[in-house]
């Protein structure tokens, strides 16, 4: 045997640096919460609040308005959706062996589209009671049933004697996204002026609706995920060499494909209801930090949760900013900012450009 | 204390690949099991690391194996798959360092790296896994392997290493030095299975052959009572013949016609 000292003491390993990386990203993101407390439409600024608050005086009602009425809710809920997006692609990608999985692959973002349309344009046609339950927060609710059910329904329709064929989830995902669509059309066809213009701006995407309300509802559900998935780090780094070896090495392959599913249809399902279709988080961030720290699922979760944040913060300020006092949908800033980056990034990893 | 399946039936829609196969692997031993491509060799080797449905009855030291939850299976055998494919782009001793999830070692241990040198490549811990030619993978593999059942012996019970073609893509000294490792593991108080193409590489490192052909075992014994030219050249359907050097009773397989 090769005595060790030949070998010298254990390396470093990629690991061991990046973990680290989570308190430099926590500063990150605090600093971008400044930002986005401090810019808006309006010339209410943060530090001025701050200041006001230190020194005991009392906010004007305008000020209490825009700063925890909109900027508050606004921030928090961004935190929530960009990390619920980035960790649920994180995971997907983990759980189908592929970089390009998308959360949406789970069949939530068709199913929780059709659930948006149908309340949209078929809101007033529903019981009065549900009407009454739900308020103003029928498309939400919607959207956020329609995309778990459709998960589990991908899920049943892939699971046979206990195990859950990924191949089939994909393939079947396609088949129900295309029916979704089918769906949605005939809905689109039978819709009026104002119900196709609010579906236009649901499927693009904003944070213009947060509320704590949204808040309460979609919070407690991503928290959770997040919480939960990472926790699947080791597992998911098993899965990386396969289902058969995952299982020899000791992982419970089965149970780690039922928790990143259900918890990804979780986190997916609510951060698209309150905040709609917004793309591009859950490819290009855990992309990046695979890029830069390397694939360990036990620092990529967490760390995906933390860029998904400071990224949708960004984005959001951007959409906030770019026409003021009106805004852009985020999901058109992340698209335009997002695309050329991913495309750049796939581009230089291919030799094809020097940049 | 044994690695014991017994009457396994294994079938893929209507063909049937194993037709009531049993095999008893002892610990400290190196158990090799040849036969033609399509003999069941792996699928055998599947049923008994519970990767495939079968029918019949495994048991690992003495308890059985269904019903054990992976971790615990985990804890007691390695398998080395006959070819393996990574996903994301890890470093060599990240992907040794997966293996240990369910070990006696966490990640932090030196374990990983002895295991790397063990095959000789730790000057190769911080290269791209997926940047390794096959051969050079396929020993990353087994030091994945050796890292998760380090001591050949835990707390009095033997664990095992179940190796599918541990051999097929490596050059010769590396396939001695494979070999080598399998045998100190045995010697040491742990078991080994192994599936095996190589008639002379068999002869040369196991304690027990099993020749499978058509899902059935044909012969179990040691490498001199089976390898037989009779045994070998109606298993195979080709002539073979077994020398013996003089000297040494290990006998060695000359290839001669391409039909029986």
């Amino acid at each position: 045997m090769v005595a060790i000292s030949q070998t010298g003491l254990p390396p470093k390993t990629r690991y061991a640096k990046v973990r680290s990386l989570h308190w430099v990203l926590i500063c990150a993101l605090v600093v971008c919460a400044g930002l986005s407390l401090q810019i808006g439409a309006t010339d209410v600024q943060f530090t001025t609040i701050l200041f006001k608050a230190a020194s005991g005086q009392v906010l004007s009602p305008a000020e209490q308005v825009v700063f925890f009425d909109i900027r508050l809710p606004r921030l928090v809920m961004g935190c929530l959706v960009g990390a619920a997006l980035a960790v649920s692609g994180a995971a997907m990608q983990g759980l189908f062996r592929n970089p390009l999985a998308d959360p949406g692959i789970v069949g939530v973002g068709a199913g929780a589209g059709l659930g948006a349309i149908v309340a949209i344009v078929l809101g007033a046609c529903l019981p009065l009671w549900i009407q009454e339950v739900t308020g103003n927060q029928l498309v939400p609710v919607a959207a956020f049933l329609a995309g778990w059910g459709s998960t589990l329904l991908l899920y049943r329709v892939s699971t046979r004697n206990g195990r859950t064929s990924v191949a089939t989830m994909l393939l079947a995902g396609i088949a129900l996204g295309a029916l979704a669509g089918a769906i949605s059309g005939i809905l689109v066809y039978v819709a009026d002026d104002r119900q196709l213009r609010d579906l236009t701006f649901w499927g693009l995407g904003s944070l213009a609706g947060a509320s704590w309300a949204k808040i309460v509802a979609a919070g407690p559900m991503i928290f959770l995920s997040i919480a939960v998935a990472s926790y699947l780090g080791r597992g998911l780094n098993g899965l990386a060499l396969g289902e058969a070896t995952a299982e020899h090495i000791g992982i419970d392959v089965q149970r780690l494909k039922s928790i990143a599913i259900l918890t990804v249809a979780g986190a997916t399902g609510a951060a698209v209801a309150v905040s709609g279709g917004i793309g591009f988080i859950g490819i290009v961030v855990p992309h990046l930090l695979r890029l830069a720290t390397g694939p360990d699922h036990r620092t990529l979760l967490i760390n995906a949760a933390l860029v998904g944040a400071i990224l949708l913060i960004l984005a959001d300020v951007i959409a906030r900013v770019v026409i003021a006092p009106a805004e852009l949908p985020i999901g058109i800033v992340t698209a335009v900012l997002g695309a050329p980056v991913f495309l750049w990034i796939l581009l230089k990893r291919r030799g094809l450009v020097e940049l | 204390m044994s690695f014991h399946a017994r009457n396994i039936h294994v079938s893929y829609g209507h063909h049937q690949a194993l037709a009531g196969v049993s095999l008893h692997a002892k610990a400290g031993e190196v158990t090799a099991i040849v036969g033609p491509n399509g003999s069941g060799k792996s699928t055998l080797l599947g049923a008994m690391t519970a990767t495939l449905p079968y029918e019949g009855e495994v048991s690992l030291n003495g308890r059985s194996v269904a019903g054990q939850k992976p971790w615990e299976l985990a804890a007691q055998r390695a398998v080395l798959p006959q070819a393996s494919k990574l996903a994301f782009p890890f470093t060599v001793i990240e992907v040794v360092q997966i293996g240990l999830h369910a070990g006696t070692a966490g990640a932090q241990t030196d374990v990983p790296m002895h295991a790397l040198a063990r095959v000789g490549l730790s000057h190769y811990a911080h290269r791209n896994f997926q940047d390794l030619s096959g051969g050079e993978a396929q020993r990353v593999m087994l030091a994945r392997v050796l890292a998760q059942v380090w001591a050949p012996v835990q707390a009095g019970t033997p664990r095992w290493l179940l190796l599918d073609e541990p051999v097929s893509s490596l050059d010769i000294a590396h396939q001695l030095q494979v070999i080598d490792i399998a045998r100190d593991f045995a010697a040491r108080g742990g078991g080994v299975i192994a599936v095996m193409h190589d008639l002379n590489l068999t002869a040369l490192f196991a304690d027990k052959v099993a020749i499978l052909a058509a899902g059935k075992c044909l012969a179990v014994g040691t490498p001199t009572e089976v390898l037989q030219d009779d045994i070998l050249s109606r298993t195979y359907g080709c002539t073979l013949r077994v020398c013996a050097p003089p000297g040494d009773e290990r006998p060695y397989i000359l290839p001669h016609a391409a039909s029986a």
